[in-house]
């Protein structure tokens, strides 16, 4: 894997440049602000501190969710059978 | 199409980039990318993992003693399954995915080891120490540039990546990112399912009958 090149100490300033404008485009904010070359790394990382948190926060609670909606289809398993054909398609 | 797929593979993974809903069956050579986890394969995938694991946890909590689970028996552990299948689904090559196997292993070993011992674990104050010792081993300086407490909570978020080198950190935190959107997607799409049939489902019962013509 390139990690292994890249953690043998010579860690190539390219590399990292892509590694951030990859996580760049994947945050949802910056992907507003177009042509921003330079985003200040700093502050890169804080948003995507801050955007891992609010993607937990998501899920967290989208299981408090699930799992309420688990208890009222305890004994409805053609439901199940349904949400997956659902999926599926 | 599968000579398509082999001949092509290193184009599809470029328009894979490009693409976002991809649904191709070159997902077996596709690496960790990040735009990987856009694709409907495998967001299919993961929603029938998500499902099963779900089931189980039903199952669990339904037939075991409500003594084992914790406060917030049902919320968590769906949480946890859902992780769980979230590593499954990254198919061990990432290093998040494989520290989420492996943290939920060991914490299963250490909570059986302890409810064989005495009921005051020593594998937990065990895990106090360790943590204890890793928060306060950085140490607070304040001539600690910000970059790097940036990329020390960073480390701390995504799971297994405390003492990852900055690139390859960067690499996880993308691909784990990408595998969180996917992991949201997934759920949200499920709970309107549930939803749906379970409001559907109340609404006939409550009418009960309504199919005989008045």
């Amino acid at each position: 894997m390139s990690s292994r090149r890249s953690s043998r100490g010579n860690i190539s300033e390219d590399e990292i440049n892509e590694l951030i404008s990859k996580l760049q485009s994947l945050l949802p904010a910056s992907s507003r602000r177009r042509g921003s070359g330079q985003a200040s790394t700093t502050k890169l990382l804080k948003e995507t501190c801050s955007y891992i948190k609010s993607l937990h926060r998501e899920v967290d609670d989208l299981s408090d969710r699930l799992s309420d909606l688990m208890s009222t289809m305890d004994h409805n398993s053609p439901g199940a059978e349904i949400i997956r054909s659902i999926l599926r398609s | 199409m599968a000579s398509t797929s082999s001949s092509t593979a290193v184009e599809g993974r470029e328009r894979k980039r490009k693409r976002t809903a991809g649904g191709e069956s070159a997902s077996a050579a596709a690496e960790a990318q990040p735009s990987k986890w856009r694709t409907r394969r495998e967001h299919e995938i993961y929603s029938s993992k998500l499902l099963e694991a779900i089931r189980l946890v039903r199952a669990g909590s339904s037939s075991a003693a409500a003594a084992t689970a914790a406060a917030q028996p049902r919320s968590r552990a769906v949480r946890e399954a859902a992780d769980r299948a979230l590593a499954v689904a990254a198919r061990g090559r990432t290093r998040w995915s494989r520290a989420i196997l492996a943290s939920r292993r060991l914490r299963l070993q250490a909570a059986r080891r302890a409810r064989l011992r005495a009921p005051t674990s020593p594998c937990s104050s065990r895990h106090d120490a360790t943590a204890a010792a890793a928060s306060s081993a950085p140490g607070k300086g304040p001539k600690t540039p910000p970059l790097e407490r940036k990329a020390k909570v960073l480390g701390r978020l995504v799971p297994g990546c405390r003492k990852l080198p900055f690139p390859a950190l960067l690499a996880e935190a993308s691909d784990y990112i990408a595998a969180l959107e996917m992991q949201v997607r997934a759920m949200t799409a499920l709970a309107e399912a549930l939803s749906a049939v379970s409001s559907s489902s109340t609404t006939t019962t409550t009418n009960g009958g309504s199919s005989s013509p008045a």
